[in-house]
């Protein structure tokens, strides 16, 4: 009976938003008068959701990339070396993760208006601000699945190589990398889709008609709620869906979260 | 690998230095503009005073949201670990492709985000919603019942939001279980919900620490499903310090206001940490 409510106040909200997509009336109104799929492509056809699902994917491509260029080499260092502050260094890396976001949203807001006025040049709004923010968002992920990884590596694979003549930027380059390959897939996915979701930090860095997707949903749910956004809504599930499923092919993402 | 000390540093500074950049600084600018002015009209009022937390420690407004916060936070994270528990418990004696399906269902909304999990409750709890409906259908009600812009509404949007946190924190620690000590306490006479409370609660307490702590931070910070579901007379900490800052233009309360929410937060994960250490 508990398992039964717990289960559905999970599902709930994500079965009737499916079902909503699907309704032909033109507002939520029961009973329906019958079952369409013509929101999905009124979805398409308001300028805030493409140019937001645009700017969304552009911004976590960056804020990805960046997050695994820098975390790929601290999570080396950190695996294989111990050093004094060594868990302090651990604890900074992982602290976007309880600070709030809004609050990193907020301080990063007011610094880059701050820095705006006294150097000229417009940022807010800007995708080089947002892959900013968001950079913050991947590095810690970036860094926990990368550990979680590389602790369970086997040295002497490495050891064999280096002792075979190999240097050691030519261990790191054909061994390790190789090895940790899924990791940094793994890592890249969640970074991914963590970003892409962002709603706290993108809010305080949206400008006027530069809006992420998170942000354009939220600004439409607070006037209405309609079969159009739920129609946006489940295309943005299906797409973290298959991000998911294609990230399972390598971790088991259970164990990450 | 043999990299020297100084080819390590290097290897760490690009990693910890945007947290420091884009993290670090702005926090300690923020804590600076809290102590500022606010002088309507005027964008920026350089100052020194601590009058921005003085209104927030002596207007009900504040206060009450502050309240209200703590409040929703603790009431949340009693339900999801009331709630979490059972489903932890089970899905953990499960195997094989139900167990697969069933934490895909737990960690599919996980990644959903806030903001489309609140439309699907706007979807239930509507003026037309689903529930109103239904009631109205089996004539239970006679008019629509007011759900929406209601605590009720966040309540049940927030714990929707945070259990599945719980559960995939506590079924890992049931995962790690010895089930030997189930069969012991069965083979000694145990009823299976005796066993339950005797025995495999006490051994994951622990967990139920860690995951209130989770679920508590979580609310503490929640943002669009009390906009959502509460409407704009409900107020929480995240959804004041966005109204305060973009809203207001108030930007030395709001950081104030941030600045109090981030210590609170801080504050609660040190002290849950050391409980749990010194404990256990």
């Amino acid at each position: 009976m508990i398992i039964f409510c717990g289960m559905s106040i999970m599902l709930l909200p994500l079965i009737l938003i499916l079902w909503l997509s699907v309704t032909s009336n033109e507002i939520l109104a029961l009973p329906v008068e019958g079952y369409s799929f013509r929101w999905f492509s009124e979805a398409f056809r308001q300028p805030q959701f493409l140019s937001g699902f645009l700017l969304s994917v552009t911004v976590a491509t960056f804020a990805t990339v960046a997050g695994l260029i820098v975390s790929v080499p601290a999570a080396l260092v950190i695996v294989r070396r111990r050093f004094w502050g060594r868990e302090a260094l651990i604890q900074l890396l992982m602290s976007p993760l309880t600070v709030p976001a809004i609050v990193i949203g907020a301080a990063l807001y007011i610094t880059v208006v701050e820095v705006e006025i006294a150097s000229g040049v417009p940022l807010v709004g800007s995708t080089a601000i947002f892959a900013a923010g968001h950079v913050l968002l991947t590095i810690p992920w970036c860094v926990r699945l990368l550990l979680a990884s590389m602790e369970g590596l086997n040295q002497s694979i490495e050891e064999a190589a280096a002792s075979l003549g190999a240097s050691p930027a030519s261990v790191i380059w054909r061994v390790t990398l190789p090895l940790i390959r899924p990791a940094m897939f793994a890592a890249g996915v969640f970074a991914f889709v963590v970003s892409f979701g962002n709603l706290e930090v993108s809010i305080f860095l949206s400008g006027p008609g530069q809006v992420t997707l998170p942000v354009a949903v939220m600004q439409y749910l607070e006037w209405k709620i309609d079969p159009t956004i739920a129609a946006v809504s489940v295309l943005q599930v299906l797409f973290v869906a298959v991000m998911l499923v294609i990230s399972d092919r390598f971790v088991n993402i259970s164990r990450m979260v | 690998m043999q990299t020297k000390p100084i080819g390590a540093a290097a290897l760490l500074i690009p990693a910890t230095g945007l947290v420091l950049v884009f993290m670090g600084l702005p926090l300690i600018y923020l804590f600076r503009y809290s102590l500022n002015q606010y002088v309507p009209g005027e964008f920026i009022v350089d100052g020194f005073t601590l009058e921005n937390y003085r209104i927030f420690f002596s207007e009900a407004y504040y206060l009450t949201g502050m309240w209200t916060t703590l409040l929703m936070a603790g009431a949340v994270t009693i339900l999801c670990i009331t709630l979490g528990l059972p489903i932890a418990n089970w899905i953990a004696r499960q195997s094989g492709t139900l167990k697969t399906i069933l934490l895909m269902a737990v960690i599919l909304p996980l990644f959903i985000s806030n903001a489309v999990r609140a439309a699907g409750w706007m979807v239930a709890f509507g003026q037309a919603g689903v529930l109103n409906y239904v009631l109205l259908q089996l004539g239970l009600i006679s008019e629509p019942l007011q759900i929406m812009q209601t605590p009720i509404a966040v309540f049940i949007g927030m714990t929707a939001v945070n259990l599945p946190y719980v559960v995939l924190t506590l079924q890992s620690i049931f995962e790690g279980l010895d089930e030997n000590i189930d069969f012991a306490a069965a083979s000694l006479g145990a009823q299976p919900l005796q066993s339950f409370f005797l025995v495999r609660l006490p051994q994951v307490v622990p967990g139920i620490l860690a995951a209130s702590m989770l679920s508590f931070i979580l609310a503490m910070n929640a943002y669009a499903t009390p906009v959502l579901l509460g409407g704009p007379s409900f107020r929480m900490m995240a959804p004041m310090v966005v109204v305060e800052i973009m809203n207001k233009a108030n930007w030395p309360l709001g950081a104030a206001l941030a600045f109090i929410l981030l210590a609170t937060t801080v504050a609660i994960s040190i002290l849950a940490a050391l409980f749990i250490r010194r404990r256990y």
